[in-house]
């Protein structure tokens, strides 16, 4: 390498790079190339995650006889405690249905998840992404949203071969549509790039906000299914002379503890045209928004498919 | 950068770096030492690049880059340019640093990584919104302490294994 060549060849580099970063940041060009080195890199994460494989494994095989008694005991209350509030959810689940047709309003559709386990986390403190071990293999999409077992989660953001990155609710650029539990009150939670704090954006200070009230996601945009848990309110700050009140929201999926999360199958879209394409046929559309769901080889538990489900409403 | 000739501890020491890049802490530790993660990769390239500045060249810096962009989500470009930055010094000057003691290799490597780190900030700032603030100097320090020792583990396998 002559001095000048190796100055020219700096100076291209630099270029390429510079160009690449602003199609990143303003097209999906290049979400291929991203993808297909994801996949890449995919063993080298697998990697790094060893010693907290191993040490699941390990412990596994080293708890003791009355811990796993201990563990089974507290399964079963748990199990028995909600399978109660699943004889519940079928009785009113039927009413909602009949009562959103008296309303005349389509019925809600149902959502088909698949378990998915984290493999690796991005390192970096000013992101927060995740990688899970699903992929396009399991039929992963981009912009799926991901909720673990106390709620939401994040939404996947890249789709490699047998992985896909989650950006948790947390990060700096996430934003969800969400309304209060309560009275349901709309308003947007952007991440703030702390683990443990959303905050609702542009809140009029007169909106009927308290501490301690449930956050669900809205369902606008159609991005996120209606009715997942976001967070609880934890502080209202109304400052006389701020435009908006300053609403700090605390995330109810443990983000920095989960290592088994779901991914949401809602298929809306899908659905939707299933819907137009039912009503053209005068066919009940429920079988076409199900052959879109997940592999079924994995744990996709489905929830459990009315007959009025994905109908159009007359 | 072909993997004979001993090219394959090369890749080696830069896969390991990548997955030393992204180990993570366990989740109860204190969330700040985020902030203390040493530039790995760009210490393992600058050694190689000073040492052996005919095996690996720009373009091969800039493909490391590439992976490490997915690595730690950034725009892809970004690692590459920093990279490219590090290994063009790095080569430029290759016979004046090894001339160096490895306290003064530390002071160029704190410089150079708080200009890249710096720079990183800057593009997310500009493509992601991010705020500025002083996050770059704590991989500065952290890798002008380690890179003695890297250099030490790195010339001990060099001295095992040729690579020529």
């Amino acid at each position: 390498m002559r001095e000048s060549g190796a100055g020219f060849l700096l100076a291209g580099l630099v270029l390429v790079s510079l160009i690449c970063i602003v199609l990143e940041t303003t097209t999906r060009l290049l979400e291929p190339v991203r993808s297909a080195l994801g996949s890449l890199v995919t063993p080298i994460v697998m990697v790094a995650e060893t010693p907290y494989l191993l040490g699941g494994a390990l412990g596994e095989l080293l708890s003791s006889r009355s811990d796993l008694l201990e563990e089974n005991a507290e399964l079963r209350e748990r199990l028995l405690e909600l399978s109660q509030i699943s004889q519940q959810y079928l009785a009113l689940r039927t009413e909602n249905a009949q009562l959103r047709e008296l309303l005349g309003s389509r019925a809600q559709l149902p959502a088909q998840v698949l378990i998915a386990e984290l493999i690796g986390v991005v390192p970096t403190p000013v992101t927060h992404q995740v990688i899970i071990d699903k992929g396009r293999n399991a039929g992963v999409s981009n912009g799926q949203a991901v909720i673990d077992a106390e709620g939401l989660f994040g939404q996947v953001v890249e789709v490699d071969e047998f992985s896909s990155r989650v950006l948790l609710i947390t990060d700096a650029d996430h934003a969800v549509p969400v309304q209060i539990n309560r009275n349901g009150v709309r308003s947007i939670a952007g991440g703030t790039g702390q683990l443990d704090r959303l905050e609702l954006e542009n809140v009029p200070v007169t909106a009927d906000i308290r501490e301690g009230d449930l956050v669900e996601t809205s369902g606008l945009g159609g991005r996120f299914p209606r009715g997942y848990p976001v967070g609880v309110v934890d502080s209202v700050r109304i400052e006389p002379t701020a435009p908006f009140a300053a609403v700090s929201v605390r995330p109810s999926a443990r983000l920095d503890r989960s290592r088994h999360v779901l991914l949401v199958f809602s298929n809306t879209t899908q659905a939707q045209a299933a819907a137009a394409d039912a009503a053209a046929a005068q066919e009940p559309a429920s079988d076409a928004s199900q052959s879109q769901g997940p592999t079924s080889d994995a744990a996709a538990a489905e929830a459990p498919a009315g007959s009025g489900d994905g109908e159009p409403t007359p | 950068m072909n993997p004979t000739n001993g090219g394959w501890l090369i890749l080696l020491t830069l896969a390991l770096a990548m997955v030393l890049c992204v180990v993570h802490l366990p989740e109860t530790w204190p969330q700040w030492l985020g902030w203390l993660r040493p530039a790995w990769v760009p210490l393992v390239v600058f050694y190689w690049v000073m040492e052996l500045p005919h095996r690996m060249g720009l373009i091969a810096a800039w493909c490391v880059g590439a992976f490490l962009d997915v690595l730690q989500a950034d725009p892809l470009g970004t690692n590459g340019l920093l990279l490219a930055g590090i290994t063009y010094v790095a080569w430029r000057f290759y016979e004046r640093l090894r001339m160096y003691s490895l306290l003064q290799q530390a002071g160029v490597l704190f410089l150079l990584v708080l200009a890249s780190e710096t720079l990183r900030m800057v593009v997310q700032h500009v493509s992601a919104d991010r705020g500025l603030g002083w996050g770059p100097l704590g991989p500065a320090l952290i890798s002008m302490l380690v890179w003695p020792l890297v250099a030490l583990v790195l010339g001990r396998l060099r001295d095992r294994i040729y690579v020529g």
